[in-house]
């Protein structure tokens, strides 16, 4: 037992130093702490400028009409975006100087100066509503345009409305929107808890992280204790390790040691992230978006962690064991490729059901025990699962780990003295018979 | 009772045979040395005496016991391809090395500055392995197999690939071991090393043992067939003797292989004959020719 803290010592100590670990982490750190912020800064940035757009008013002549003119569009384009709180434009009415040669002029000395960051110009097409038309230096996208169609629409279909003499209430009736709206309920026809959108778009998000941190790091950790085995073998420090400790503690103590290493990484993660989004201007922003980890309930959590641990040893292992049967650094990638795809189709099949959480796909997985760390979690966060299916998935996937865990511990102590070429599956058997194993 | 004990051990590969009944005793203060060519099955043999893989037949045991992990602090093992960690310090990295096999951190440290000392490289405590040159990583590697002070000490090819200098500090700290009382199990190519340092040896063929026993009683088992000879003006006509399988002229020296040793005698009558003899010498065989000797034929 002794020797066993010995190896889980030397290796979390040459870990953690380790340039690479430090600089990646960092790195994680960095960008955990922008996503974070990310839709604050954008907040920040949209909301403090708003496009210019300057119009020209009516020209002397045009007073006179009564009809819908370019600067009535104007003016109620300058309306609309004005009652918004965060406008993305603010219309500028310029003073028209009633020649069209001055107030070209006019505006292109507004834009160049700054005064204006664009300005629209109305177009008569034939048809009884201009077509607008924005000039400026950069190219507006077709968010922007859609975005100012939608609202010309409502003005032009606000000009057609007038001339029916419709009431006001007839007017609002017609403009108010109309809602679709979704409850949960079992199979007696109870409402679920009051779920509020809030919560499902806190839960969706703690999921969707939860998700990938567990993907992050049982791959991330298991590729590692598979590069070191092959390292320790190649540089043939291997050969020492087997004669001075049993090559069970040995494997045992490094997947140890890189779970403890794993799991101050992810937990630096996880309190960046939660530190960042405690700070005040966050929080609030956050709040707005209807993200609030505190609405999401502790068992979903705590299943989480009960899933991250023993996933994590169920590929650990494994890793292990296939790290220790190459024999170069080179032909690890290749080696590890099935293990790789087991936790990518796990972690897709989590991720891309999110909004479909009840599939029989889904359902499946769940009791697969090389997905289900993913997709019962899925579950959990996302849909309704009975107590039992958590419990039996837990256990199939623990006894696999208990079974994966003795096959790589066998195939360890086979591999780690096999040089050359990669064995194959035969090969390893009748190498574990000779060594009596 | 010899603190290490081989008897008839037998390894099978599927149908493959990697040693087939070697046996082999190695007392204290002695180097047995264990020869063979590529493929011979003394890698083989060294993993079974280190515990990694069990022999299908036949016992090794350890001071009259069989093996049990606790003999494995009373191992040291240097490896053919001796392996450190190229970016762990060495003081760390052979510390741990030490701790698993059951030393306090401080004798390690102890232990190792020692070493370091022996070998004059005490500067090398702190540094990296992958900074040293490799001379002076095989020294650590060394270290790492003796740090820990075991009774028994296998050591695969230990002076592959040093220079003259470094072989004999490597040689002289062997020799030391040897002398404070350990028992040394020593593969190599180089037969002059065997010469040297080991009293018993084993040249393996093929997975056999061929030739066993005494150095200076195997050489006598082998007839002398080289003679040496030295004379102050040239001497002619020795192609002619009967017996003569070849005449080979070197600088100061004519080398003369011969079928018997009656053949000598007739030699040095007709040199008498022609010139004043300075040398003449009836070579014992060198392990290196009893070596292709016993592997060569063998080989048809």
């Amino acid at each position: 037992m002794n020797n066993f803290w010995t190896v889980v010592g030397f290796t979390i100590r040459n870990k953690a130093r380790a340039k690479s670990f430090v600089v990646s982490t960092i790195i994680m750190v960095a960008i955990i702490s922008i996503a974070v912020n990310l839709p604050y800064i954008i907040d920040k940035f949209s909301s403090d400028a708003p496009d210019r757009i300057g119009y020209l008013t009516a020209s002397s002549e045009e007073a006179k009409l009564s009809s819908v003119t370019p600067a009535v569009v104007g003016d109620q384009m300058r309306e609309y975006f004005a009652k918004q709180e965060h406008p993305d434009y603010e219309f500028v009415p310029i003073v028209n100087l009633n020649s069209d040669e001055a107030n070209q002029k006019r505006l292109l000395d507004a834009l160049s100066s700054g005064e204006i960051d664009a300005y629209a110009t109305f177009e008569d097409d034939g048809t009884s509503f201009p077509v607008m038309v924005l000039h400026a230096e950069k190219e507006y996208g077709d968010t922007s345009k859609a975005n100012m169609q939608a609202v010309l629409q409502s003005i032009k279909t606000q000009f057609a409305l007038q001339g029916l003499g419709l009431t006001e209430e007839q007017q609002t009736a017609l403009f108010s929107q109309a809602v679709v709206d979704s409850v949960k309920v079992n199979t007696i026809g109870e409402a679920l808890e009051e779920e509020v959108e809030e919560e499902s778009g806190a839960r969706y998000g703690v999921v969707f992280i939860i998700l990938f941190l567990l993907f992050f790091t049982i791959m991330g950790t298991g590729q590692l204790i598979a590069t070191e085995i092959t390292a320790e073998k190649s540089s043939r420090v291997m050969e020492i390790l087997v004669t001075s400790v049993s090559p069970l503690k040995q494997m045992f103590g490094k997947i140890f040691g890189m779970f403890i290493v794993g799991l101050i990484q992810t937990a630096l993660f996880v309190a960046t992230a939660v530190v960042n989004m405690l700070l005040p201007h966050n929080k609030s922003t956050l709040i707005d978006m209807g993200f609030d980890i505190s609405e999401v309930p502790v068992d979903l959590y705590i299943y989480a962690i009960a899933f991250y641990l023993i996933g994590y040893f169920l590929y650990a292992t494994l890793y292990a064991g296939v790290g220790s049967i190459v024999s170069r650094t080179e032909e690890l990638a290749q080696a590890v490729m099935p293990l790789t795809f087991l936790s990518l189709g796990g972690f897709y099949i989590g991720m891309f059901s999110m909004n479909a959480p009840d599939t029989m796909l889904v359902k499946a997985s769940s009791f697969i025990p090389f997905f289900s760390p993913y997709a019962m979690l899925m579950r959990v966060g996302m849909g309704d699962v009975a107590g039992w299916e958590i419990a039996v998935s837990l256990g199939v996937l623990f006894l696999t780990t208990l079974v994966c865990g003795w096959l790589s511990a066998k195939i360890y102590r086979t591999g780690v003295l096999l040089y050359g070429k990669r064995p194959t599956i035969k090969e390893l058997r009748k190498a574990m018979k000779a060594y009596k194993l | 009772m010899n603190p290490l004990v081989v008897e008839r051990i037998v390894k099978n590969y599927g149908d493959k045979t990697a040693v087939n009944g070697l046996s082999l005793q190695v007392s204290e203060g002695e180097i047995y040395g264990l020869l063979g060519a590529n493929g011979a099955g003394k890698t083989t043999t060294m993993r079974m005496v280190l515990g990694l893989i069990y022999p299908d037949e036949g016992s090794i045991r350890y001071n009259g016991k069989a093996y049990s992990k606790e003999q494995l602090h009373n191992l040291g093992y240097l490896p053919e391809e001796r392996g450190l960690y190229p970016k762990v310090k060495v003081n760390e990295q052979l510390i741990y090395l030490a701790q698993l096999r059951g030393m306090s951190k401080k004798a390690a440290e102890e232990s190792l500055k020692k070493w370091l000392e022996q070998f004059e490289v005490s500067e090398y405590y702190g540094k990296r392995i992958e900074e040293l040159s490799k001379g002076n990583q095989q020294k650590i590697g060394f270290i790492a197999a003796v740090i820990h002070d075991p009774q028994i000490l296998i050591l695969d090819e230990a002076f592959s690939g040093l220079d003259p200098v470094n072989v004999e500090l490597l040689k002289a700290a062997v020799k030391g071991l040897r002398d404070s009382g350990k028992t040394i199990l020593f593969s190599t190519h180089r037969m002059e090393h065997v010469e040297e340092l080991c009293r018993n040896i084993t040249i393996m063929h093929r997975s056999n043992p061929v030739v066993q026993g005494d150095v200076r009683a195997i050489k006598k088992q082998y007839p002398r067939e080289r003679v040496m000879l030295a004379t102050d003006r040239e001497v002619t006509g020795l192609e002619s003797l009967a017996g003569v399988r070849y005449v080979t002229r070197h600088e100061n020296v004519t080398e003369i292989g011969i079928t018997s040793e009656d053949v000598a005698k007739r030699i040095l009558h007709h040199a008498q004959g022609q010139a004043d003899i300075e040398r003449f010498e009836l070579m014992q065989p060198t392990l290196n020719e009893i070596f292709i000797k016993t592997v060569g034929e063998r080989h048809e």
